[in-house]
Parts: structure tokens; sequence; C-alpha cells
């Protein structure tokens, strides 16, 4: 210890620093050892689980795993669940923003809360239950192919179910809240009076969104864009109800890897790939430190 | 009607939920002068800047800019331009960028926004600050960015909502000397919303007083101070009190008594009571016709506050009427028994509502 000799409370004071101190370290070291049980040591032993470790120094069979993944058809199916995953954002994003800047500006204030409760029902429900909810409606003999029927608007039964179009209505459907929420929080904030000015100063609809509304709300929609897409590329419900059996996406040929072949050297490592890439573009959207503030309030 | 009346609101009417914010207000702005708009808070004279600027749209009523209509024209299409009372400069945009917004919108080439904001920001004393980040800018800085990004447009009047309220003293009026500069330099007309008496008269050329929606009157600040037609101007725009005396006539002046004191009425053809000579008249009396230390009145000091090299001493007649008036500081205490003389009074009409001519 290097306390000053003239004051003698300076070691006392010391004293009861590091008690402190070690206080301190004891209350924070319980949730920091929960936070590995649960986050560091399963993501440890995917990562050991996907490499053949007994095979060094043979590294052809050590990274079989993840050569599996860069050399089959697993790669084209990781590309095309980020794709869905970009694509169905993109819609959350279009919807939303009209959505959140009507709730936000012409919304009456009482009923607004109502609105966005309604808006966000989905996140108060069953997960599973949204995506049967779908099959109930879009099926040869479901609600939306009756009331066509027998309104005459189709002849034949419409093939909804299945398809590509199930599939995004039922991702736009489930993680819609996700995205009405974050981009809401933005909207609220946006200052009407910068429209006014806008306005004011000769910009038309177009402009005013381009120049005001985009830039100002920009930071929340790539804080949703980063809270959804990750999801839905990795979605494994959805694609399982609704999707038809010629689109599988990534999850679930992880689950037939782990289940199915019984291949968990192969699983692990698409596992691994897979969390790589999304980590890769939250590393990408949390360098933006108007992103990372709206990140924060999730 | 005059040629050189610039803007004209005519009858306007706005209401919320059933309440009119603004009342059959008519309102006329000559070219190139600076127009106060002076009313307490609420008195809707925000949301009759904002019916001028297109932001709102009136019930009823009428206006017109450059002896056009323009009732139902976008604000994006008139040539008004707004400074908000809190700036609202874009923050996404650099000093050059703000001011060159307007004029990028009305599609002028980038040499001639780049000329334009450089001549402003020398009109506004801000020469070299065009890289700025607005949000690195001083409170006083930034009013002036949001004055040139209004004037970019070259508009035919300039709104102004109170964007000088929330300064402290010494800067405000600063800018407010500033303000009235600019607006000679630049020829434009300024209407300038306040609550604030003192700047609207230092300012302007010619102001009007509102009041629930309504103007009150309407007049140079002189005149409105010195021979104001209603108490509430009278109240709103100085000191002293509104008083109902018994009225006469001396050797043809009319006079009105106050405390066994005789005070010659400042009547003139304009303010002459029309109905002849009524026994009572509702009168103002300003500190500045209010001597204390003479007269043959005493009165008994009942407050004195310090403002500097001045004080504000409030003296109460033996009727009980209190007096205010100004004198050197510290001349008078609380409880000190001095003559007061009253040089005259200022007739009021109590239910005389003027329009803005």
């Amino acid at each position: 210890m290097n306390s000053d000799q003239g004051q003698p409370t300076e070691p006392a004071r010391t004293a009861a620093t590091s008690r402190n101190r070690l206080v301190d370290l004891l209350l924070g070291a319980a949730p920091l050892a929960l936070a590995i049980a649960l986050g560091v040591v399963p993501l440890g032993v995917l990562l050991l689980e996907s490499v053949e470790l007994g095979a060094y120094p043979d590294f052809g069979v050590v990274l079989a795993g993840y050569r599996a993944v860069g050399s089959s058809v697993y790669l084209p199916v990781l590309i095309r669940s980020l794709a869905v995953g970009i694509a169905v954002t993109v819609g959350c994003l279009l919807i939303a923003y009209p959505v959140t800047y009507w709730v936000a500006n012409h919304c009456p204030p009482p009923l607004r809360v109502a609105a966005l409760v309604t808006l966000t029902l989905p996140l108060w429900l069953n997960y599973v239950v949204l995506n049967y909810s779908w099959v109930w409606i879009l099926a040869r003999g479901g609600l939306l192919n009756t009331v066509l029927l027998e309104t005459g608007v189709v002849a034949e039964p419409l093939e909804l179910l299945f398809t590509e179009l199930s599939l995004a209505i039922g991702f736009v459907y489930i993680y819609l809240p996700y995205v009405i929420l974050t981009m809401y929080v933005s909207m609220e904030r946006l200052d009407r009076r910068l429209i006014e000015a806008a306005h004011d100063l000769g910009a038309g609809r177009i402009r005013v969104f381009r120049d005001v509304i985009l830039p100002e709300t920009l930071a929340g929609a790539i804080a949703g864009t980063l809270i959804v897409y990750a999801r839905i590329a990795g979605a494994f419900a959805t694609p399982e109800i609704l999707g038809g059996a010629g689109n599988q996406l990534i999850a679930q040929l992880i689950s037939d890897a782990y289940l199915q072949i019984l291949d968990y050297q192969l699983a692990a490592a698409l596992s691994y790939v897979f969390l790589s890439v999304v980590l890769l573009g939250l590393a990408v959207g949390v360098t933006q430190r108007d992103v990372r503030e709206e990140l924060k309030q999730w | 009607m005059d040629e050189e009346i610039i803007l004209e609101a005519d009858t306007l009417t706005r209401s919320y939920e059933g309440a009119a914010a603004v009342d059959e207000l008519s309102l006329r702005l000559r070219d190139g002068e600076f127009f106060s708009l002076l009313g307490p808070s609420g008195c809707g004279k925000t949301t009759t800047l904002r019916l001028l600027a297109g932001l709102e749209r009136p019930d009823t009523g009428s206006i017109r800019l450059n002896g056009a209509d323009v009732t139902n024209t976008a604000a994006s299409d008139r040539a008004t331009n707004l400074v908000f009372q809190d700036l609202v400069l874009f923050p996404h945009l650099t000093v050059a960028q703000n001011i060159a917004y307007g004029p990028a919108r009305q599609g002028l080439s980038t040499a001639d926004q780049r000329s334009r904001v450089d001549k402003l920001l020398e009109v506004v004393n801000l020469a070299g600050y065009n890289e700025r980040d607005p949000a690195d800018l001083s409170g006083g800085q930034r009013q002036r960015v949001a004055l040139a990004r209004a004037l970019a447009n070259e508009p035919s009047v300039v709104l102004l909502d109170e964007p000088l309220s929330s300064l402290d003293r010494g800067l405000r009026e600063e800018l407010q000397r500033e303000l009235k500069r600019i607006q000679r330099d630049v020829g434009t007309t300024f209407l300038y919303v306040t609550h604030d008496q003192a700047s609207a008269m230092r300012m302007s050329d010619r102001m009007a007083v509102m009041n629930r929606g309504r103007i009150v009157e309407a007049g140079p600040p002189e005149m409105l101070y010195s021979t104001p037609s209603t108490p509430f101007v009278a109240e709103f725009l100085g000191d002293g009190p509104v008083l109902e005396l018994p009225a006469e006539r001396q050797c043809g002046t009319p006079v009105v008594t106050l405390a066994d004191m005789t005070i010659p009425v400042a009547d003139d053809e304009e303010t002459a009571h029309p109905r002849g000579d009524p026994a009572a008249r509702t009168v103002m009396i300003r500190p500045e016709h209010v001597t204390l230390g003479e007269g043959t009145l005493s009165g008994t000091v009942v407050s004195t506050a310090y403002r500097g090299y001045f004080s504000e001493v409030t003296v109460r007649l033996p009727d009980g009427t209190e007096l205010m008036t100004r004198g050197p500081a510290a001349t008078w205490a609380h409880g000190d028994e001095i003559g007061v003389r009253v040089d005259r009074a200022h007739p009021v009409e109590p239910d005389v509502a003027a329009d803005a001519d």
C-alpha cells in the first residue's frame, strides 16, 4: 500500500475502499458467472462440437464440418435465409414507416396506446399459434379462399399456403410489431416542427420525407432491422409451418442435421457460420452511435 | 385599399374544439414595415402566425399576399417564411445547407445557392460559418442562422414567432437591435410575434395588441403607449392605473378629479369624448405624469422597487388610490409622506375594440 504517512486516516480509508471493492467484486461476480454459464459455456461447447479435435493434426477432418458447409447445398440455403431475412425486414420497414408516422402524428392522442397495442398484438400471443392462424386463413379450404369462392372472385381455390407468399405474410405478421415499436420511438421523438420548417421553406411531401423524416428516423430503422433480420433468417417455426418443402431455411437444415442426420459436427458448424454472419451485421450496425442509442432501449 | 399593403388578413377565424383561438382577426401589413403582434400568452398570436404561414387553415376568412388570395395555398408555395420560436434548424445539415435549403427547393443552381448563402451570412454577421454544425453554435448565432434561412427564399414577409424569448436580457437586446438593422437593410416586411411589450415597442414601426383571438388596437408604438383607446392596451403596454374618475370641464378644458386634485385630461381630436361631457371618465395615469415631492396632495409611499438607475415608487393617496411613478433610486422609502402632483390623465374608452387599419 502506498498511503501518505502524514494523513492518519488514509490507511483506514484505503482499507474501507478495498473492502468495498471486494463487496463490489462479489456482487458483480454472481451475475457474471450466470452470464458465462448461460451464454459463453453453451457457445463454447457448440464450438468444440463443430471441430473434430481428436483428428488433430489432420485439419481436413478437424474442420470437416466447416468444409461441408462451404462445399455443399448448405451455402445457398444460408444465403437464401439471409436474403429472406433482409427482404422481410425491408417489407416490415415499408409498412412500419407510414403506420408509425400516422400513430405518432395523426392518431388522436387518447387512441395512441390503443393503436400501438393493436398493432403489436402478435407480440402477446404464442409464436406457433400465430403461424397456424395463417394456415387456417390461407389453406385451400381456409377463410380467405372460402370468402373469395363465395363472392365469386375466383372459380378455383388459390394455392396460397406453403408458398413464398405465405412465408412472407407469416414473417411480416410476426416481426412487424418489433419493427413498429422500434420505429415508433424514433417517430415520436421526431420534431414535427422540422417537417413544418422544411415545408415552409418550399419542400413537398417527398422532399420532407427524404430530407427530414428519413435522416431523423434512420437510426430507429437500422435498430429495428438489426433486431429482426437475424431472427427471421434464423427462424424455424414459420418456414416449417408456412413455407413450402422446396424453400427451407437454415434453421431447418440445422435441425435436420441434429435430429435426422445426427451429424452434430455439421450442425454445430452450420450454427457457427450463421452466428458469425449475423454478428458481423450487428457489429457493422453498432459502429453507428445513433444506432447504439436506439438499441439500448431494448 | 392602399397599394403598399403586402399582406392582408380578413376576418380570420380558427377554432380548436369549439374555442376560437383566432376570432375574426383582420390585419394589414405595409410593404417593408416591422410589425409586431403583441399579446399575452394564449391570445392567439402564434395561431395567427401559423395561419399566415400556411401551416394551419382558417375556418373562415381570407389571406391575401401581394394582392393574390393565398388562403388555401400550401406553406411550401407561399412567399412567407417562418423563424420558429425554437428555431428548428435542421440538425443533420451544416449552417450553409440550412440556409440553402429553401433556395435549393426553388431550383437555384449550386453556384447561386452558394452566393446567396455567403451574402446572407454576411448580412447576419456570420461570414465564414458555412461549414459549421448548428449544434456547435451559441444561442445568438443559431438565431442569426434561423433568420438567414428564413430570408433565403427572399420572401415577401418574414414571420417571427418570439425567436428571442429564450435568450438572456443582454443578448436579447443586442439581437433586437440586429434584427431591426437587418430588417432595414434587406427591406423585407417582418411580422414579429411576442408577449414582451418592451421588445415590440423597441423594434416596431407599427404594432397590434391582441387579446382573446382579436386585435384590440393597432398603430405605431408611441401612439399605442401614450394614447391608447382601451384599458387593456393601456395596462398591457405600460404601468399606471386605469381609473374611473368624476369629470367636468373647467375653463373649456376637460378635467377629472382625483382625491381633491384636478387633473387635466389630454383629449385630442381623436380621443375627445363623442357624447359630450359625461360625469365620469375612465382615464389612465402613466408614471411619467406623476411627480413626487411637489404639489398640494399628500400621499404615502407604500412600496419602492429598485431598478438600477431609477426606482419604481407606489404611492397611496388619501382616498386609497395607488399611483405609480419613477424617481431617482433610493430617494424615498416605505412609509414616507410626500407631496404628489399629477400633470395629466389620458382618457381610455372601455368599450372600444378597434381592428387594425
